[in-house]
């Protein structure tokens, strides 16, 4: 069992990558909002104000996305989806995707009821 | 991550400053840098620095200011630092004026380095014993050492 964590930056794809993730199998996930760490700085913090011509081009906000995934067939498939979706995940500013093993949960839907 | 004797010179510290104004001591600095040669022109520097205060204050806080640029006028990354005689406001959050000045440049290719040199004197005067250590320290020679010395 894994988590699979997506931090997409175009959100504009949000709910084309919804899609994919109901089309890989994932049951159920988490949607939050979040911003990056360069945003934060440059336009929160400011001493670090200077670098807001860093900035240019990159999104300010994302979204992350949170899903238990019990099958790793599941993460090929849907990051063939996404990819599709968003052009790629390795062009620069896209979005990231990572998993990390997950060893206990409760609360998931059961297996059985997963569509 | 390069280490702060490459870029402090001893000879670019001063302690108990005895300048009243934002403006006065951030000339002092950028004149101390330019004494040293890496600075192509200083009036180029000292605008770009202005530019930088004027965007938002660079007051840290806890009696601390990092004014910095990063500035076509320098040849590399550098660092001068002032000991007030008298605390300057900076603008700082917490409202604090500034006994502890760092004046950081940089070119503007060395972006990625400035903002982690920043971020690392920002680590260091958020530490309560080493910000009362260069506050009390004799003169520039152990100002600089103490820094040297906290970076490692």
């Amino acid at each position: 069992m894994k988590l699979l964590v997506f931090v997409l930056n175009k959100e504009e794809f949000l709910e084309e990558v919804l899609e994919a993730y109901v089309e890989a199998g994932v049951a159920g996930a988490t949607i939050l909002d979040s911003e990056g760490m360069g945003r934060f700085l440059a336009y929160e913090v400011p001493l670090f104000a200077g670098f807001k011509e860093f900035m240019k081009g990159n999104k300010p906000y994302n979204k992350t996305i949170l899903a238990v995934i019990r099958n790793d067939q599941v993460v090929e498939t849907l990051k063939r989806l996404v990819d599709e979706v968003v052009g790629g995940l390795d062009n620069p500013g896209t979005g990231i995707m990572f998993t990390v093993p997950v060893d206990w949960t409760s609360g998931l839907v059961r297996e059985e009821e997963e569509v | 991550m390069i280490s702060l004797r490459s870029i402090l010179d001893p000879a670019c510290v001063v302690v108990d400053l005895d300048l009243r104004s934002k403006e006065e001591i951030i000339k002092a600095l950028v004149d101390l840098l330019s004494a040293g040669g890496d600075v192509t022109n200083r009036d180029g520097l000292l605008h770009d620095v202005m530019a930088r205060e004027a965007l938002a204050p660079t007051g840290l806080g806890m009696s601390c200011a990092i004014p910095h640029a990063h500035s076509a006028s320098v040849l590399c990354t550098a660092v001068a630092a002032a000991r007030l005689k008298f605390p300057v406001d900076f603008g700082a959050p917490d409202g604090t004026p500034a006994t502890l000045v760092f004046l950081m440049v940089g070119p503007k290719d060395a972006a990625g380095m400035h903002l982690k040199l920043l971020s690392k004197f920002a680590r260091f005067l958020h530490d309560d014993a080493f910000r009362d250590a260069v506050m009390t320290t004799a003169d520039a020679s152990s100002f600089a050492e103490l820094i040297y010395t906290r970076d490692t």
